[in-house]
């Protein structure tokens, strides 16, 4: 290896093994060896009979290992139905996922096994509000029973405060704000290790303040794991700033209509949302997004 | 473009045609035909076991059978008197149930929208809570005048403190904010209360209306059987159904009892659909006014 | 002062000693720390070639760099550990080539950075890269709000006294009891009014109920008390634990297991609607004995209430705690214990309430109508041998066996579910 630009990062910002970003920040680099998904011709209908609905319509995406995906899209879309067929909640009606090559769903196969591999951040959150923030994040890998409890705990403390959440252990979750919630959840996930972290609007309820945090806690987090990140949002802004690629997808039935690379090194910080080409990105997409919300406004329009 | 052959593909698969009209029945519903016939016939053999194992079973050796049940009610189908114990029951039901409705359902309401008057009442009622409604039949049947009366205000006691309880719940779950909203845009008191508090309160006082008809049914049946029967015609006829149940057990006719007992479930059962269908539909004509959070 | 890793630490050792940063104020030297970044290279990495503008000061931490000036036959120049490269940065000559001899790790300041700190202003503000160190603002925030509610919960537990009686509430709660027994006073004892005449009178009650000598033979002093109530607390107490051994696991199965629930729900739903007391008579017929059947009346309630709050309560909770749990690889029988279980309790213990409040009607039909001891024996044969002041002794006394018990459920059922309770009292303002 003795081309590509070195991976900058901030002093103190812990290594990632193999801090290597396959995608635009990055193009020179090598793969990851896990978490790269193919989709190919997804297809899937809600509803049976007449009143059925075309939800996503041969829907392809080629995610590279260790990228941050970001699928943006007017509500509605159809994106969930495709982070669901990922996550193993619901099989397709046709095509296929691969993840690293091997069939996840398709033909022979109904459903993606539901796993650790590939974790689910849900939109409102699931931490359960019965266990303690620590016992929330320890709770894959004890499910898994591969560590001694005294070890796991003890990890799970250090993920908390490598996350700046010490002092939230013993909290239960209903006693602390939207914000520690998500960010409790996102370690809760990367604990296990998935190959793929699928966020599905994780931000959406969080006031502005708190969204921003969390997302320098993402790339932070991000930048410490490495694992692939399948991001859903609405709000072009959040695509842009988190993602390694911007997938802006058509109103149902949903299909990626253009695929945006950002070019801008991570770690991202606020001064990114002022620079030139972050404006110049985002404008790009919010033009690709207002022609869909016209075409699905639309299309309500003829059929109501 | 939709692709034929995948959409044929994610069609759900058919179940084969049947001849047989019980396979064709959605699987929920074919479970439970399955489990009534089964229980049925646990119940028949079991009950019969004396004749066909030469020793009754244990418990469910000394049930009246289905048969003989069945046997016994289509006898009383034709007698009057049968008919007048559900008449009796259900009139009790209806006096005590209706006059809890209009005095609980007001309490209830004045307790959750004035302080003093909560701070008063509250703590008593809270006292007398506890005590089971059908402890209150032999001092009901001292007070009142009439057999009849003492049974329709156990009844009444058996209904009233759920029905308090959720109309207070049911005027307390008003956002405050809609009324100070209201009150600030000139809305006067009365159109307050009902456009703002009624609408808010119905959905809680009709659960708690459903909630307390099958109060109501418990204590029918007990303050029968205490009572025996209410008034002196009771004896023959007209002494609801709870006292319908004691006189079979009393006279030995015990496949009755079981006629009994199915008869107040019915009856239990078709007052709550009734009280539910009219949930329903205020609701329905309610929702766009609804005053919860 | 926020506690560094040691790296860090190592680096902003490195760079005090750097010629020319060395007389930077402290605050100057955590500000470009702030702004410093740390990168790897590899044998052979081109960290800047000759056409691109240098635009950050680079230290060598590890390894070695070789620099080159093109179009010069100097020698190139090999910078090691502690050294650094690029110092031209602040003049704006290109022209040099640096490449990594072997591994390498740097740690390079942006211009504007080093330009700030030698200019003597702050550096850049703090918070935009802190999550790492302490906890955020917001986090600090949250950790206050926590903290306040905790000790208001405090507060209200150990009750302000003080408070309290300057509030109207405990007066007019005085003023209800004294209406409510002041009323029953009068109307029956005082005044004799018709109908009311023919009652219990409260002193009568009270006396009867205190004296070592009742008249009517039931008062705190008899044993015949104690066994009475001795004999309901215990059928409702082997009821109720029955009723809760056998209801939580049937609630659960009717919510988790949905051929369960298809098979043995029709029936459960075609049993519910017949009243406790209409069971009586058949009761009597099928148990021998007097105990077997009270008992059995007070479980087939109990057992109604408690498994139909644990199936409610199943079904209560949220599909999504079910698929994050097996997201993170939890096992169907792991959901059930971890997810189900946990979740379904609140409802569960709702249920308790729910069972020990129908174990005391229950039982109160159930002793009046067979049984030859109990608090409802006691009343009806009170009232057949026209010994009214003891009627109402038994319905007292059942009145404060039943509020006593719902609240031992009640405060059991708080500390099981201590995460709802401390939920909620977040949820207070």
């Amino acid at each position: 290896m003795t081309a590509g630009a070195i991976a900058w990062r901030s002093v103190g910002t812990p290594r990632a093994a193999a801090v290597v970003r396959p995608h635009a920040a990055d193009p020179d680099a090598p793969l990851r060896r896990r978490g790269a998904i193919q989709i190919v011709d997804a297809v899937k209908y809600y509803g049976v009979g007449e009143s059925r609905v075309l939800a996503v319509d041969h829907c392809s995406l080629d995610i590279s290992a260790g990228e941050v995906f970001v699928v943006v899209g007017p509500s509605g879309c159809g994106k969930t139905t495709l982070l669901n067929a990922l996550a193993g909640f619901h099989p397709l009606d046709a095509g296929s996922i691969h993840l690293d090559g091997e069939l996840l769903c398709g033909p022979g196969r109904e459903k993606a096994p539901i796993g650790s591999d590939r974790i689910v951040v849900f939109q409102n959150g699931a931490l359960f509000p019965w266990k303690t923030v620590l016992e929330n994040v320890a709770f894959g890998p004890a499910m898994r029973g591969a560590i001694p409890r005294d070890e796991l705990l003890e990890r799970a403390r250090r993920r908390l405060a490598e996350a700046g959440l010490q002092g939230y252990e013993q909290s239960y979750p209903g006693e602390t704000s939207s914000g520690v919630k998500r960010r409790v959840e996102i370690v809760r996930a990367l604990m296990n290790d998935p190959a793929v972290l699928l966020l599905d609007e994780p931000f959406r309820a969080l006031d502005a303040l708190t969204k921003a945090m969390m997302h320098e806690a993402l790339i932070a987090s991000y930048l410490r794991n490495g694992s692939t990140v399948f991001f859903i949002t609405h709000d072009i802004e959040e695509a842009v700033f988190l993602g390694s690629r911007v997938a802006i997808m058509t109103s149902r039935p949903c299909r990626p209509k253009t695929i945006l690379s950002v070019d801008i090194r991570y770690p991202r910080s606020r001064e990114t949302v002022t620079s030139k080409r972050f404006r110049e990105l985002v404008a790009e997409a919010t033009t690709a997004v207002h022609e869909e919300a016209l075409n699905a406004y639309a299309l309500g329009e003829k059929e109501g | 473009m939709v692709n034929l052959a995948v959409a044929r593909a994610a069609e759900p698969r058919a179940r084969p045609p049947s001849t047989i009209a019980i396979l064709r029945l959605a699987r929920p519903q074919r479970r439970a035909l399955v489990s009534y016939f089964a229980a049925l016939l646990v119940w028949q053999l079991g009950s019969t076991s004396g004749r066909w194992l030469g020793f009754e079973l244990p418990l469910l050796g000394r049930v009246p059978a289905p048969s003989d049940v069945l046997l016994a009610w289509s006898h009383l189908i034709l007698d009057p008197g049968y008919w007048q114990s559900w008449i009796a029951s259900w009139k009790r039901v209806a006096v005590g149930f209706s006059a809890a409705v209009l005095t609980g359902v007001p309490l209830g309401l004045i307790m959750a929208l004035n302080r003093p008057i909560w701070d008063v009442v509250f703590p008593v009622f809270e006292l007398l809570r506890p005590i089971p409604p059908l402890a209150w039949v032999p001092v009901a049947i001292i007070f009142w005048p009439t057999q009849e009366l003492s049974i329709d205000a156990v009844i009444f006691i058996g209904a009233f403190y759920t029905l308090v309880l959720n109309a207070v719940s049911g005027a307390r779950s008003v956002d405050p904010r809609l009324i100070e909203v209201a009150r600030s845009m000139g809305a006067s008191k009365r159109n307050i209360l009902t456009r703002l508090v009624l609408p808010g309160v119905l959905p809680s006082v009709l659960v708690g209306m459903e909630v307390s008809i099958g109060i109501t049914w418990e204590v029918v049946v007990a303050a029968e059987m205490i009572s025996g029967g209410g008034s002196s015609r009771a004896a023959s006829s007209g002494g609801g159904l709870g006292f319908f149940i004691w006189n079979s057990y009393v006279g030995g006719s015990y496949p009755q009892i079981i006629v009994g007992m199915i008869s107040i479930g019915i009856a239990g059962y078709l007052s709550s659909a009734a009280l539910r269908a009219v949930a329903a539909r205020l609701s329905r004509w309610n929702a766009p006014h609804g005053g919860r959070t | 002062m926020p506690q560094r890793p040691a790296h860090v630490q190592a680096i902003r050792v490195g760079l005090a000693n750097v010629r020319g940063l060395s007389d930077l104020r402290s605050e100057a030297l955590d500000a470009v720390l702030l702004a410093a970044e740390e990168g790897e290279t590899d044998d052979g990495q081109l960290v800047y070639g000759e056409t691109e503008p240098v635009t950050h000061l680079y230290v060598v931490q590890n390894g070695r760099i070789r620099l080159e000036r093109v179009g010069s036959s100097a020698e190139p120049v090999r910078v090691g550990p502690g050294q650094t490269f690029g110092r031209h940065v602040l003049a704006g000559v290109r022209g040099e080539r640096a490449t990594s001899e072997g591994p390498s790790s740097l740690v390079r300041i942006p211009e504007a950075a080093l330009l700030e700190a030698l200019a003597g202003k702050p550096g850049r503000p703090q918070s935009l890269q802190a999550p790492i160190g302490g906890p955020a603002p917001a986090v600090e925030g949250a950790t206050r709000r926590a903290r306040a509610a905790a000790q208001g919960l405090l507060r209200s537990l150990g009750g302000n006294a003080l408070q309290c009686l300057r509030s109207p509430a405990p007066y007019r709660r005085l003023l209800g009891y004294a209406l409510f027994f002041g009323s029953w006073y009068l109307a029956v004892e005082a005044w004799a009014l018709p109908h009311f005449n023919r009652l219990p009178g409260i002193t009568e009650v009270v006396h009867e109920w205190l004296s070592k000598d009742p008249t009517f033979g039931l008062s705190i002093y008899t044993p015949e008390y104690y066994a009475h109530i001795g004999s309901s607390l215990r059928r409702v107490g082997i009821a109720f634990l029955l009723a809760t051994a056998a209801g939580v696991p049937i609630g659960l199965g009717l919510g988790a297991s949905t051929t369960f629930r298809e098979y043995v729900f029709p029936v459960f739903e075609l049993l519910r609607p017949v009243p406790i007391p209409a069971w009586i008579p058949l009761a009597i017929l099928v148990f021998s004995g007097a105990e077997a059947p009270i008992v059995f009346l007070t479980l087939l309630a109990s057992f109604f209430a408690t498994a139909l709050n644990t199936f409610l309560g199943v079904r209560s909770i949220d599909s999504k705690y079910v698929l994050a749990a097996r997201c993170l690889g939890a096992t169907p029988w792991q959901v059930f214990r971890h997810v189900i279980v946990p979740g379904s309790l609140p409802f569960v213990l709702t249920g308790l309430q729910i069972s020990m409040g129908v174990a005391w009607f229950s039982i109160a039909a159930a002793e009046m109508c067979s049984g030859q001891f109990g608090l409802g024996y006691v009343i009806n044969t009170s009232y057949t041998m026209v010994k009214f002041p003891t009627i109402v002794i038994g319905m007292l006394t059942l009145g404060v066996l039943g509020f006593l018990t719902s609240a031992i459920v009640r405060l059991l059922g708080e500390r099981l579910v201590v995460w709802r309770a401390r939920e909620l009292s977040m949820e207070r303002p």
